[in-house]
């Protein structure tokens, strides 16, 4: 344990050496932090306005918490997945001579870092907005904190542990959970169909008997009951059943035999969690973590274009061989951002007359939303033989983002075309939209490379969204709002083909200039 | 000694090994050898504790997965992985902790001066390049002392001068008893190493030879002579 503790004493002094030297983490850290403070008060705030600001209401709260997040880390440990390892722990920890249950109770300490600042946080809402009398704030907080915890890891420990349970019934376990949250989220919802959505309802949903009798988490519901509002009978008997699931779980584990079997799935989701970073580090959309490996199409076609052209008709290829050739989960979110505006906006719309405008106020939302997605073109320019090409900087620029522009106006299409017709706008209009949405996406491309130019790696991805976003609204604004005032004082008609020009030579500039990036793999920053 | 007894691994259906069975006597250097795909790396994993399996793996007679046998045991995989936040130094200090290692301040400077690390030490993982990770962790798994030691492509990343000091470590540590097994594509470089040899096809060892009982042959050659492939 000692090696496990030194491990992670110098991590974190290391980490939080690296984050004083680099002043973008400790930003991104204070933004955090400030960020979460603000979510918390605004979620205190809402709990005084629908007055849910008393005792009954902080039951409410721990009782949906016991019900989803507890059953929800069971899942979790039951796949062995709910412990973050690294490759590290594989290489040097996995095969080193201690004891596999301290390496999960050591991986776990993230866990209770997450628990201990969660229960602090449920204890300063149970003084100030749930006026809970501080001794009971004490014993819930020791009940949550300290109990919960116990159980939890001994829960952890042996599903992670026991080889002699068969997978099929592990799983056959994850689905009943499974099942029982549906069915418990479906039958909420019923109930507060029936009965209304108010405080009052909620009160009496969570004083059914039948919460506090199902195993466990139940329990843990009357433990909570007991210390909140006093002694029942069924609370009593409830907490009693709680405290002694606990010991046998706690003694349970620690006579249980291991002998680090499930190092297999842990090395396993350590490569995975590493990979799924790197992921989420390039940018990409899709953070599944694990699952079976992609599968693509069998297309047999030769790429005869030469000199840059090759670059795009091999992404064409590429995206041939994908099952959705280029429809990925980015078109589903525009699917979805598209039918929930078209539905909520229509009467503010076509009340207003201007449903063009309202359609073009969706378009430069829609911009915005996206811009977190990448496709295959970012990676280009990891590719040494982008460089290596012999043809002009620009030409390679234009044929490694022009499938994205075809994305684009795919999307564009997605978009506004339903909600267009929907909202009666007149047809040229909407292709107006879509034209302006496929240049704004080529904007936000040529930008990106820009700002990866000026800002390289030294404030990382945020740092070079923020300038990108800078850049972007800087230019992309001064031709909007000349599009406004030529639109009022002269003709509202000119809005759209105003917007649509200045845009594309905002975005011929950018790409001009973005181009040199295609010239040299070694940039200036 | 290390020996694998009735070594079997399924990945699904997938029967990656197949009741596989050999021993690599004490103070022996063994050579796994074998093409992509044929099992090396499933038995290197199941040896170091990374997967279960059915059959038997012993070292030094201990039962592998017994934290008595880890203690004695070192392993060098072929990808190393590092603690992004821990220094060179610092992997070091961790090793000799978790295995009570009684190698002395002196020791580990010489390790790490061996294979030029030695003014790296202050160095975080995630700053080292590929064939410096090679380094640290072979000069980990060093300094473990370990009775047995498994190098899975160890070579692979390192540059010539490290190669060669690897190789007179390997041959210093079959001085001191140490038993060591090599799984390893590169042939030529295990050419003067090797006691015994084991070559593996699709989860089957397919043969094995003893220094003595290879009359002076290369390793390619025992190698091509029983997968059937050609010799360069």
């Amino acid at each position: 344990m000692r090696a496990l503790i030194y491990l992670t004493k110098r991590s974190f002094i290391n980490n939080l050496k690296k984050a004083v030297r680099k002043p973008s983490t400790l930003i991104v850290l204070i933004f955090g932090i400030a960020y979460g403070i603000f979510i918390i008060a605004s979620l205190g705030m809402l709990a005084v306005e629908i007055r849910m600001d008393s005792v009954r209401g902080l039951l409410i709260v721990l009782t949906v918490w016991s019900i989803y997040s507890v059953l929800g880390n069971f899942m979790a440990y039951s796949s062995r997945k709910g412990i973050i390892f690294r490759p590290g722990h594989t290489h040097f920890v996995f095969t080193a001579p201690i004891n596999p249950k301290l390496v999960l109770l050591n991986g776990a300490w993230m866990n209770y870092l997450v628990s201990i600042i969660l229960w602090i946080t449920f204890s300063i809402g149970g003084l100030t907005i749930f006026q809970v009398a501080p001794w009971k704030v004490l014993l819930f907080f020791m009940a949550g904190c300290v109990l919960e915890t116990i159980l939890e890891v001994a829960v952890m420990v042996f599903l992670y542990t026991n080889d002699h349970l068969p997978e099929k019934l592990m799983q056959g376990v994850r689905f009943a959970i499974k099942v029982f949250l549906v069915g418990f989220t479906l039958l909420v919802v019923l109930y507060f169909k029936r009965n209304g959505l108010s405080v009052e309802s909620a009160s009496n949903f969570i004083d059914w008997p039948v919460l506090q009798m199902l195993p466990v988490i139940g329990w843990q519901i009357a433990v909570y009951r007991l210390i909140l509002l006093g002694p029942t009978t069924l609370n009593v008997i409830c907490s009693c059943l709680y405290m002694i699931t606990m010991l046998v779980c706690v003694a349970g584990v620690w006579r249980m035999r291991c002998d680090g079997g499930y190092y297999e799935e842990a090395a396993k989701f350590a490569d995975d969690y590493a990979e799924l970073k790197n992921k989420k580090k390039s940018g990409d959309v899709d953070l599944s973590i694990g699952g079976k490996k992609r599968k693509f199409r069998q297309v047999r076609e030769r790429i005869s274009a030469r000199g840059a052209k090759a670059i795009f008709y091999r992404q064409l290829l590429e995206y041939k061989k994908e099952k959705f050739f280029i429809f990925s989960k980015a078109t589903l979110i525009a699917v979805a951002i598209a039918f929930i505006f078209s539905y909520s906006l229509r009467e503010a719309a076509l009340e207003s007359g201007a449903q063009g405008l309202f359609l073009l106020g969706i378009v430069a939302y829609m911009s915005l939303v996206m811009s977190g997605y990448l496709g295959k073109w970012e990676n280009e320019l990891k590719n040494p033989y982008l460089f290596l090409i012999p043809d002009s900087p620009v030409k390679k620029l234009w044929y490694a983002t022009l499938m994205e522009h075809i994305k684009a106006l795919v999307d564009g299409c997605i978009i506004c075309i339903p909600i267009g017709i929907f909202w009666r706008v007149k047809p040229q209009d909407i292709v107006f939209c879509i034209l302006i949405y496929a240049v704004l996406q080529a904007d936000r491309l040529y930008t990106k490379v820009i700002a990866q130019f000026l800002v390289g790696e030294v404030f990382g991805k945020t740092g070079q969204n923020v300038i990108r976003m800078f850049i972007q609204m800087a230019l992309l604004g001064l031709g909007a709002g000349a599009a406004v005032i030529i639109g009022i004082f002269v003709n509202t008609g000119l809005i759209f083909p105003i917007l649509l020009i200045y845009s594309i030579m905002v975005t011929v500039a950018m790409g001009a200039l973005a181009s040199l990036r295609f010239d040299m793999m070694e940039q200036a920053v | 000694m290390l020996e694998i007894q009735g070594l079997s691994k399924s990945y699904g259906k997938n029967l990656a090994v197949d009741d596989v069975s050999f021993t690599v006597p004490d103070g022996q250097i063994g050579i796994l050898l074998g093409p992509n795909g044929a099992g090396k790396s499933t038995i290197i994993k199941s040896i170091a504790g990374l997967l279960r399996y059915k059959g038997g793996i012993r070292i030094q007679g201990i039962p592998s997965r017994q934290l008595d046998a880890k203690r004695i045991f070192a392993y060098v995989p072929e990808i190393p992985s590092m603690f992004d936040a821990l220094t060179v130094r610092e992997h070091i200090e961790y090793v000799r902790m978790a295995y009570s290692s009684d190698i002395t301040d002196e020791e580990v400077e010489e390790i790490l001066k061996e294979f030029e690390m030695d003014d790296k030490q202050e160095k975080l993982g995630n700053e080292l390049s590929k064939g410096m990770m090679q380094k640290v962790s072979i000069c980990c798994a060093l300094a473990v002392k370990p009775k047995v030691i498994l190098l899975d492509e160890p070579m692979v990343g390192l540059d010539p001068a490290a190669i060669k000091m690897l190789k007179e470590v390997v041959l210093r540590l079959k001085e001191r008893g140490v038993t060591v097994l090599i799984s390893t594509h590169m042939l030529e470089m295990v050419e003067e190493l090797w006691d015994v040899m084991f070559v593996m096809e699709k989860g089957h060892i397919i043969g094995s030879y003893n220094k003595a009982d290879a009359e002076g042959k290369d390793l390619d050659e025992l190698f091509f002579s029983m997968t059937g492939g050609e010799k360069s």
